[in-house]
């Protein structure tokens, strides 16, 4: 993990990739999607082979933001053979589509099944350093800012009041014939995360947006690490 | 005061001996004091140790005398040690005072002096900084600059005149403000609530607001803790500070204003949704702290707090003199996330014998003026049942008219003392709601002396019904929130 962030520094990035922050999380524990980087469809072969079929491939490049926009997304790849060409067809698309974009290749990422939505996010506050933030994802955080804070270290108390706290909460507990998701398993990544943030203060902000909250289980399926602006 | 030495700011250590010495002084020297008032001398009228000045205006010095003052040319020159230096000297003295004040070997400072870094002019910076590095070499505890300073109830160190002096204190302030610091004491004292000690603590440049309130915490004279900030120096050891104080006495959090942090560059979702607002609730409440918007929120709570025994049930009796006031005062009790459950079979049965139904009742909330209006001895029957029903674990929220007091308190003395012995029996809270306005209230002028006259018995009284409802409410959630970190409540002596 020392790596990720060492060569991050090395590039004067404080941003690091979405498979630089999943690499970071796994090895703390955190539950996210596994998502290895692959320069050739031969790599992303013996990758997808060790993650399990069906894969997700996503470009990775620092000059394209918008992955999907520039065809860089493809979901559902259940074979070798598709992943063959599913990769060659991608690399032509986005080289189409943004010329001149430096592409280190294509990330190889487990494909979740959907879950409900949820957001786990930490950042630094200028008084009282790491805090974290809980809330259902999509309009509920964008628009309602349906969230929770707390400050670094959560006891197990702060996490279940955390998640309990937020109005939308009776959708985690299931409506409408919709299963409830595990709160403890939520709990549980809120408080790996909250161990992560004490453990590393050279990391600023973090976004695991969304995690899939499931009846069993929770997973991160997209990640963020920003690092602090000085090398610590 | 025991412990290690405690970091204080941001460097250096203060031996937490000398600190208390400080907050506790028998000797004061008053630096720079003036005429016409010499407020800084007259607000020590009542101390109980002795006082110096130090003054080398000779325009200055005659009225210092005069008030049998004994004055001095320098710190170094007093004949006794000096436990408190208050300096009020102009801001490009305070580095000649702050020397003396090293080489005499005191064991504090006040500093009232402002025109440090809050004009954020560069010799204003400077100057604090040469204060701040001074006392971290020096081991030196500094309040303020920029303050009102100390005050001790029992000592008579005051910053106030109208703060009282007296043995006893149940309440510890510590403010941001001089003004909310003032406003806190003296409207508790109003309340007949004794403050212990209240700390003015403005540019908190060497101790800090986790340090005043670590202090409050191992002062075994407070048992409640009141706060006013706008923001903090040290985040992590206030956070730190406050988790370990609220598992022993509550701490009352008022927070003005926004933070001085400015605005950052944040490239996650959850630093733009960071607000210093949601960051600030959440600390709160996550430490367990009661979480105030305003003065007399405040105040009331403190009363609460002070003047009501301990206890998380939620489960009142609520007794108002009319129809009207019956559902009204439910409303705001429910509000408040109280209940007002219904009464034993039993308990109906007794007071069916005697209360007065047309024109009131007796189901709870009670409509009570027709029985008890005339009849001292209805209430306590009333109180009687109350105290036998199990239903009822929270006590009593009780409206006081002041209607006859203009006449004398004997009657009001009746109802008090038998409040006072279902207080006592039960163990459990009685608010006094005396509302502005309510039929029973009276004229205004006899109301606030009613008012004053039942907050000297020793009952917490609210003017008006919502307020009552809200500081009982924040006392009842505190006492919940001890019961479930796994302190018990203290046994509050009354």
């Amino acid at each position: 993990m020392a790596d990720v962030i060492a060569s991050a520094r090395a590039a004067g990035r404080t941003l690091l990739t979405e498979v630089e922050s999943k690499e970071l999380l796994h090895g703390a524990g955190i539950p996210v999607t596994r998502a290895k980087l692959a320069k050739k469809a031969k790599q992303a072969e013996e990758i997808a082979e060790e993650i399990g079929y069906p894969v997700v491939l996503k470009i990775v490049s620092p000059d394209i933001a918008h992955k999907s926009d520039v065809g860089g997304v493809a979901v559902g790849i259940d074979s070798a053979k598709a992943l063959r060409k599913a990769f060659k067809e991608m690399m032509d698309r986005v080289q189409a589509a943004a010329p001149g974009a430096h592409i280190e290749g294509i990330s190889v990422q487990q494909m979740a099944t959907p879950g409900t939505e949820v957001i786990v996010g930490a950042t630094t506050d200028p008084q009282f350093g790491p805090v974290m933030m809980f809330g259902l994802g999509g309009v509920f955080v964008e628009v309602l800012k349906d969230v929770a804070f707390r400050v670094v270290p959560l006891e197990p108390r702060d996490a279940r009041q955390m998640v309990r706290e937020i109005r939308g909460f009776p959708i985690l507990e299931g409506v409408r014939g919709g299963p409830a998701a595990d709160l403890g398993a939520l709990e549980s990544l809120i408080l790996r995360v909250s161990d992560f943030m004490s453990q590393h203060p050279e990391i600023a902000e973090l976004d695991l947006n969304p995690v899939f909250a499931y009846p069993n289980g929770a997973l991160a399926v997209d990640a963020r690490v920003v690092l602090t602006e000085a090398a610590s | 005061m025991s412990g290690k030495n405690a970091k204080i700011g941001n460097a250096g250590t203060i031996d937490p001996a000398r600190l208390h010495r400080a907050l506790n002084p028998r000797t004061v020297a008053v630096v720079g004091d003036k005429g016409p008032n010499y407020n800084w001398i007259t607000n020590l009228k009542e101390f109980t140790g002795k006082v110096f000045s130090v003054q080398l205006d000779e325009k200055e010095i005659p009225g210092i005398l005069e008030r049998g003052v004994p004055n001095f040319r320098s710190l170094v020159e007093i004949p006794e040690d000096i436990d408190l230096v208050i300096c009020a000297v102009p801001r490009q003295v305070t580095p000649f005072i702050m020397k003396d004040a090293v080489a005499k070997g005191v064991g504090g400072i006040s500093m009232f002096t402002s025109g440090f870094a809050e004009t954020g002019e560069e010799i204003g910076v400077k100057l604090q900084q040469m204060i701040y590095d001074t006392c971290a070499e020096n081991g030196m505890p500094l309040v303020g600059p920029n303050c009102m300073g100390i005050y001790n109830r029992r000592l008579g160190v005051k910053f106030t005149g109208a703060q009282e002096q007296g043995e006893g204190g149940e309440v510890g302030i510590v403010s941001q403000s001089g003004t909310h610091g003032i406003a806190m004491t003296i409207g508790s004292q109003r309340l007949g609530v004794k403050v212990t000690r209240a700390i003015s603590i403005g540019n908190a440049v060497v101790l800090n607001e986790a340090d005043y309130l670590e202090y409050m915490l191992n002062d075994p004279d407070v048992r409640v803790i009141s706060m006013y900030l706008e923001g903090v120096r040290n985040g992590r050891k206030f956070f730190e500070v406050l988790k370990k104080a609220t598992r022993q006495k509550p701490v009352i959090i008022w927070r003005g204003g926004r933070s001085r942090a400015g605005a950052r560059a944040v490239r996650s979702h959850t630093g733009s949704l960071a607000s210093d607002d949601a960051i600030w609730s959440a600390l709160v409440k996550q430490a367990g702290a009661i979480s105030v918007d305003t003065l007399e929120d405040a105040i009331d709570t403190i009363a609460a707090l002070v003047l009501a025994p301990a206890t998380p049930k939620r489960n009142l009796a609520l007794v108002a003199m009319t129809g009207g006031q019956s559902v009204a005062i439910t409303d705001q009790f429910e509000r408040a996330g109280f209940e007002v459950p219904e009464l034993s079979k039993k308990s109906y049965d007794i007071l069916g014998e005697f209360f007065v139904t047309i024109g009131g009742s007796y189901r709870n909330p009670f409509d009570a003026s027709s029985t008890i209006g005339r009849e001292t001895d209805n209430l306590a029957k009333i109180l009687e049942v109350l105290a036998n029903e199990r239903a009822i674990d929270g006590g009593v929220a009780f409206e006081l008219g002041s209607r006859g007091f203009e006449d004398g308190s004997e009657r009001m003395d009746q109802m008090l003392d038998l409040l006072r012995k279902y207080r006592d029996t039960t163990g459990l809270p009685v608010v006094a709601l005396m509302p502005d306005g309510g039929v029973m209230g009276g004229d205004a002028e006899i109301l606030v002396r009613a008012r004053g006259y039942v907050s000297k018995a020793g009952f917490p009284v609210y003017p008006s019904f919502q307020r009552g409802a809200a500081a009982l409410g924040r006392a009842a959630a505190y006492w919940t929130w001890r019961k479930e970190v796994g302190a018990r409540p203290r046994a509050v002596k009354k």
